[in-house]
Parts: structure tokens; sequence; C-alpha cells
């Protein structure tokens, strides 16, 4: 039995490790200090970089946590501390649904909201990838909210507080750590996501563009036109940018991991 | 529930019992050996109080310990004081025993008189008669008997006023005068016996009613709350 | 048979332990034909007692009789659990507490609880005793507030210095007096206190139980246990809750409501009295 086990860890980690390494090895030739802060150069010109990709990135998964957080977080605090439980089943599911839900049916359905009859945007995008993030930062908060114990419900409300004073005073800040966590890793899963990126901020750059309500240079795009170019340093280049996608998604999950930690502690546990 | 803990109570019980079977042998002993005049007889009861001695302190060992250990409440307190008290009451007793008993080799070698000698007898019997109902009445938790020691007590005290008067009537012989002395102490000693013996009956009460009262008091002769 | 009191020992009792002269003493909850019930279960059935101003009333009892459930109505702390119902009637000071106008979370400010599981927040030591009139808007002399309410739940010599630090550093004893001291920091006027002590070791309950003694004076205090000896040691008045089977029913309800010394030394109702001597079966 142990020995199964073992078999089927090193299988899963050696998937794993043979993805890093093979793109590592591709990709890191290209990289270097101009890959990071020069634009994208123009078709036939050799050189060039991801800048303008890594700020359009940035720039969208920042605007898209601002619109998720807020709304994933509310949402788990409602399922968690209000909601009596023939509602709060429902709307589980749905969340449930949600985070199952193909990003590429949220990339066409954003598509068709927003981008039809307009052009595409930051906005757009930072929409689709919102909807993306939702629920994997409300399944987050909902986890830790349900770790907190429900003995420092009973003396805070045994003090005279307000619900609300109660949620906002003594139990969202125990859960700082995890909700962050939980941020963490969905800007993680938001910031490689393809498909809904295909339809609504498909365009090829050549310099740093940070205007949101029009459509922003980001990197899987990038990835994806420069892999269907002929030109094998372009190919190098993608393969750079898959490297840096991936170094961004462990450090984000290890500093998840931390925080975390963190977090647990200074709730003693 | 608590089995080891009653089963400790009621070996105090018992052994509280049998110090008071001791206390009525030690007394008939010691009016047996003061009617015939039998100082082998008295001499045995002297040492006899060894006896009640031991058992006395057994319980005095073991209340403490019960006390700190189960800490007994309500009834079971009660138990517990009343056992301690007249655990006192019957070792007073014994002493007394040993009084008359000491006495009754002391006094001189004459003829006693037959009236004082009787009432010894009846007193004697009557002082019996109270420590079994003092005893019998604490174990079968009967308030009514209890109660009546009061009225056996009184005859009690009857007989040693009677006792005195015969004394004074002995005469300015001093032999007479020495036994006569005796004899007072001996009947006060009776007397005293019999008073605890009430004492005991109290016991019995506060036990079963959780309020502690004298049935009689010497500076009040009708009962009050104590 | 429900409660067997009698005002007469009740006052008795209060007056020689204050030592005061015959002023009648207050009764701050007046409680009658209480019945609570979570569904179909039957938690407390007819209950009807007094609680009076500045003494310590014990609630005691077998498991499973009702004595949480009654203390938690005094502070409609009930009220938080789905799908339980309470018949009766709770007099405070005069006033129903189940009223239509009355406003639970207020209630809660007046009469405050501590739990058997010390629950200080994940602050720190000064924040969990601020936290409370910080938010009910009593911020005028926070510090001192503090400082008092740490000093009457006898903890502010030991936390002095170190006021900053995370509440869960200190031990099971200090976290419990740090959940009276958050208590009292709103003002509160009686305190219900369910099985504080029963978490901590010997010597932590001890200091629990000076502290009670002490709190006496200025608060209520009405505390379950389930420990006869604590409440023999602490408590002025007691009250004994048994269950009571009908059948397929069961409930618990109060049998006898006297002073300490009375139910100790002697009882008068049998039930009573098999409980607190140990042959309860």
């Amino acid at each position: 039995m142990e020995a199964l086990a073992t078999v089927a860890t090193l299988l899963a980690v050696g998937v794993l490790a043979i993805v890093v390494i093979s793109v590592s090895l591709r990709g890191a030739g290209a990289l270097s200090w101009d890959f990071f802060t020069q634009p994208q150069a123009l078709f036939g010109q050799p050189g060039g970089g991801i800048a303008n990709a890594l700020i359009g990135t940035a720039l969208l998964v920042l605007l898209a946590t601002a619109m998720a957080l807020p709304v994933g977080v509310l949402t788990a605090v409602y399922l968690t501390e209000f909601a009596p439980k023939r509602i709060r089943v429902p709307i589980q599911v749905v969340l449930d649904v949600l985070a199952g839900l193909p990003t590429i049916v949220i990339g066409i359905f954003v598509y068709a909201l927003l981008v039809i009859g307009h052009t595409q945007s930051g906005y757009a995008v930072a929409f689709a990838l919102a909807v993306i993030m939702l629920p994997l930062i409300a399944r987050a908060t909902q986890e830790v909210l349900l770790l907190v114990p429900s003995t420092l419900r009973e003396a805070s409300l045994a003090l005279g507080v307000r619900r609300w004073r109660i949620v906002l005073g003594v139990i969202l800040p125990s859960t700082v750590g995890g909700i962050l966590t939980g941020t963490v890793l969905a800007i993680a899963r938001a910031a490689g996501d393809t498909a809904p990126l295909l339809f609504t901020s498909s365009i090829f750059a050549n310099s740093v563009q940070t205007d949101v309500t029009k459509a922003l240079p980001n990197i899987p795009v990038l990835i994806f036109t420069y892999s269907e170019q002929p030109d094998p340093a372009l190919h190098e280049q993608a393969w750079a940018a898959a490297l840096v996608l991936m170094a961004f998604v462990l450090i984000a999950s290890l500093a998840a991991k931390g925080l975390l930690a963190q977090s647990r502690r200074r709730l003693g546990r | 529930m608590r089995t080891s803990f009653q089963e400790e109570l009621d070996v105090l019980e018992s052994t509280l019992q049998e110090e008071g079977a001791l206390v009525l042998r030690a007394l008939r002993g010691a009016l047996n050996a003061l009617e015939q005049r039998d100082h082998e007889l008295a001499d045995e009861v002297i040492a006899f109080d060894d006896d009640v001695d031991r058992r006395y302190l057994e319980i005095e060992d073991r209340i403490p310990s019960l006390l700190a250990r189960q800490t007994p409440v309500a009834t079971d307190l009660r138990l517990v004081l009343a056992i301690l008290h007249v655990n006192l009451h019957l070792e007073r007793m014994a002493d007394y025993c040993v009084t008359i008993a000491k006495l009754s080799k002391l006094v001189p070698e004459i003829d006693p008189p037959v009236r004082l000698i009787e009432g010894f007898e009846e007193m004697g019997s009557r002082c019996e008669e109270m420590i079994r109902v003092a005893l019998d009445s604490f174990r079968d938790r009967n308030l009514d008997g209890a109660e009546s020691l009061v009225d056996l007590d009184e005859l009690v005290d009857r007989a040693n006023r009677r006792a005195v008067q015969h004394v004074l009537e002995l005469g300015a012989d001093p032999d007479m005068r020495e036994y006569g002395l005796r004899m007072v102490v001996i009947s006060r000693a009776l007397e005293r016996i019999g008073d605890h013996a009430v004492d005991i009956g109290e016991q019995t009460a506060y036990l079963l009613t959780a309020e502690f009262r004298e049935f009689t008091d010497a500076s009040h002769p009708t009962p009050r709350e104590a | 048979m429900t409660a067997v009191f009698t005002m007469a020992p009740v006052i008795d009792v209060a007056q020689a332990r204050r030592g005061a002269g015959p002023v009648q003493r207050e009764a701050v909850f007046d409680i009658q034909g209480l019945t609570v019930s979570y569904g179909r279960l039957t938690a407390v059935s007819d209950v009807g007692l007094e609680i009076y101003r500045n003494l310590i009333t014990a609630v005691i009892g077998p498991s499973g009789c009702g004595k949480s459930t009654f203390i938690r109505c005094l502070n409609r702390m009930n009220d938080l659990v789905p799908g339980a119902r309470v018949e009766g009637q709770i007099l405070y000071h005069g006033g129903d507490l189940y009223a239509s106008g009355i406003d639970p979370v207020e209630v809660r400010r007046r009469i405050g609880m501590v739990f058997q599981k010390a629950n200080p927040f994940p602050k720190s030591i000064y924040d969990n005793v601020a936290w409370g009139p910080r938010v009910l808007g009593m911020k005028k002399d926070l510090d001192e507030r503090v400082e008092r309410a740490l000093r009457d739940a006898a903890l502010w010599e030991e936390v002095k210095d170190r006021l900053k630090k995370n509440a869960l550093s200190l031990s099971g004893g200090q976290q419990q007096r740090l959940c009276i001291a958050r208590a009292i920091a709103v003002e509160p006027e009686v305190l219900l206190l369910d099985e504080p002590a029963s978490a901590l070791d010997p010597i932590a309950t001890s200091a629990i139980e000076e502290l009670m003694h002490e709190l006496k004076r200025d608060y209520t205090l009405v505390i379950v246990t389930h420990n006869m000896q604590q409440a023999a040691r602490v408590a002025d008045l007691t009250a004994f809750f048994s269950l009571e089977v009908d059948g397929a029913r069961r409930s618990g309800v109060l049998v006898e409501y006297d002073a300490t010394e009375k139910i100790f030394t002697n009882p008068t109702d049998k039930r009573t009295e098999d409980y607190v001597t140990g042959r309860f079966g």
C-alpha cells in the first residue's frame, strides 16, 4: 500500500517537474533584462520583450481583483453569518457551478455582453476575470469564516454588540490571512487565463498601454500569438513568458501558504 | 451511589453501637462490683475501659478523615456530627463507670443500709434502660424514643435526691461519714450517666430535625430552643 | 411540585450576610412559568423564581436538566438558537424582557455573560477589553475604563506591563478573568456565568471564586455550576434543577430554591437531598 501511494505521489510530482523543466529549458534563453523592460518588437524586428504585456496583465488583474474581492468577501460573509439554511444551500451550489464553468464560456458571455457593439476593453477583461475569481475568493473566505470558533461570536454577542459590528470588528480581522490566501490564489489563476482574454483583449501592441477603456496587451495573448508565428526567436520568447507566468503561480502559491500559516497562528490554533 | 462512603458511615455507626454495648457492660459490672463488694470485678471493669477507649479513638480518628475526603452534606453531615457527639457522651459514661468501680473498692467494710443499696439498684437499672433506649433510638432514628429519655432521666434525678437524703441520715460515725461521701459521688456519677443518655437523645433529635435543642436545661426548667 | 421557596429565609439570609438593616432586597429578575422548548423537546418547564440584587445565585443540577437553557433566557441568548420557543414571563426590574419592543442587543449589554471555555478575541489584551466599550460608544477615558475593568477582574497587576500582547498568550485562568474584565467593561448590571471555572485547575478556580465574592458588591451574579461544592462555597442562594420524566417526555424543573446553607444542611425536598448527598443515581 505504502509503495503504491509513494509511486502515485512521485508520478504527480514528476508531471509538475516535467512541465517546469521543459518550460524552463525552452524559455530560459530568452530571459534578459531587456526581456522584462522592453515592449513587444514590431513584426520582423529582433529583440523586444514583454514589458507592455506584463504591465497590461498587472493592470487587468488589479482591476479584476478590485471587482471580485469585495463582492466575494461580502458574499461569503452573507452566507456564513446571515443566510438562513434554505437560502445558503442554493447559493452555495451556484458558486460551485460558477467555479467550474469553463473560462471560454465566460469569455464568450462577456464578449457578447460587453464587447459586441462596443470595443474590446480592459473593463471587459476585468469583468470576465472577476467572474472567474469570485467563487474562488468566496469559497476561501467562507472556509476561514467557518474556522472562526462560534465561541467568539457568542462572546461578542453577549456583550451587546450589533451583528455587523461583530463581523467587522472580530470575525473579519481574524480571517484576513485566509482571505488574502484565497485572493492570491485567485489572482494566480486569473493572471494566466487565456480564453476570456482572447475574446476581450486580443490585441498586440508595441508599446506600453495603460488605457483601461481599451484593450490591453497581456501575457496569455502574447504567448498565444507568438506561438503561431514562424520566428523561432518569438517561440523562445513565448516559452519565456510562460516561464514567467509559472514562476508567478509558484511564488503566489507559496505566499498564500505562508499567509495562511500566519493567520492560523494569530487565531491561536 | 457513593457505596464506599455509605459503607464508611455504616462502619462508623456500628462501631458506635459496639461502644454503647461495652458501656452497658461496664455499667452492669460496676454496679455488681459495688453491690457485691467484689474488688476483682471492679478491677476488671477498670481494665475494661481500655476497650471503650479504643472504639472512642477509632471514631475520633475516622471522622476528620471522612469529613475531609467525602465532604458530607445535609443528612450525612448531621449524622457524622451526631456520631461525633454521641461518641463523646459514651466515653464520658464509661469514665463514670470506672469512677463507680474505683469507689466501690475504697468503700469501708461496713454493712450498707438496705435502702441505699436498693436505691442504687434502681438508679442503675434506670440508667441501663436509658442507655439502651438512647442507643436504640439513635439506631432506629426514633424521635419519640429519644424524647422519652427526658422522663426517664427525671426518675433518675429523683432517685439521686433520695440517695443524698439517705446518706444524710447515716449518722456521724467516721466510717459512716466516709461511706456516705463515697456514696454521694457514686450517686452523682449515676445521675451524670443519665444526663449523658439524654444528650444522646438530643443528638438523635438533631439528626432527624436538623435543629439542635436541649430537652431540658439546668438553668431553665422548661425546654427551649438552643 | 415546582418551586419550594419562601420569602422569609431568603431575605433573612440576605440581610444577615449584608449586615444591613430592615431593607427589603430588590428582585432584579422575577421569573414566572418559564418554559423553553427546542422543536418538540422541552428543556425547562414552568420555572418560577426571583433573582436578588448583589447576591450570588447558583443553579445546580444534573446534566440535561436545563440549567444553561435557563440562564440563557436571562440575556436572551436563546434567541439565537433556531427553533427555540420561550413561554412564560421574565420580568427584569418589572419590565417584560421579551416584550415586543425590547431590543435583545440592548438586553445583552445590561446582562453580560461569561462562558465555560474562556473565549478572548484574537486581539491584544487591551483591545479585548476596550473593543466593546469602543463600539458601543463609550469612548471617553478608555484607558481608565480598561484599567478599572482589569482591576475589578483581579488581572491588572499581572498584565499591566503587557497590555499590547495577544490575549491568547495568557494562561487559561487569566484568559477567563480577561473575559470577565471584558464583560464588565461595558458596565452591565448582571453577570451570568455558565460554568466559568469548569475548564480551570483548582488554583485558577479558587481565584475565580474569590473574584466572584468581590464582584457581587457591584453586580448581581447568577452562576451555573455542576460542581456542588463550588455552589456551596460561593453562592448565597441556590436553585436546584432536576429532570422530570413524564412518560416519554423529559423536561427540567426547578425543585428547590433557598438559602445555600439550607440546601446543604437540611433541604426540604428529597430529590434535593439525594442530589447534594450524591445518592442521585
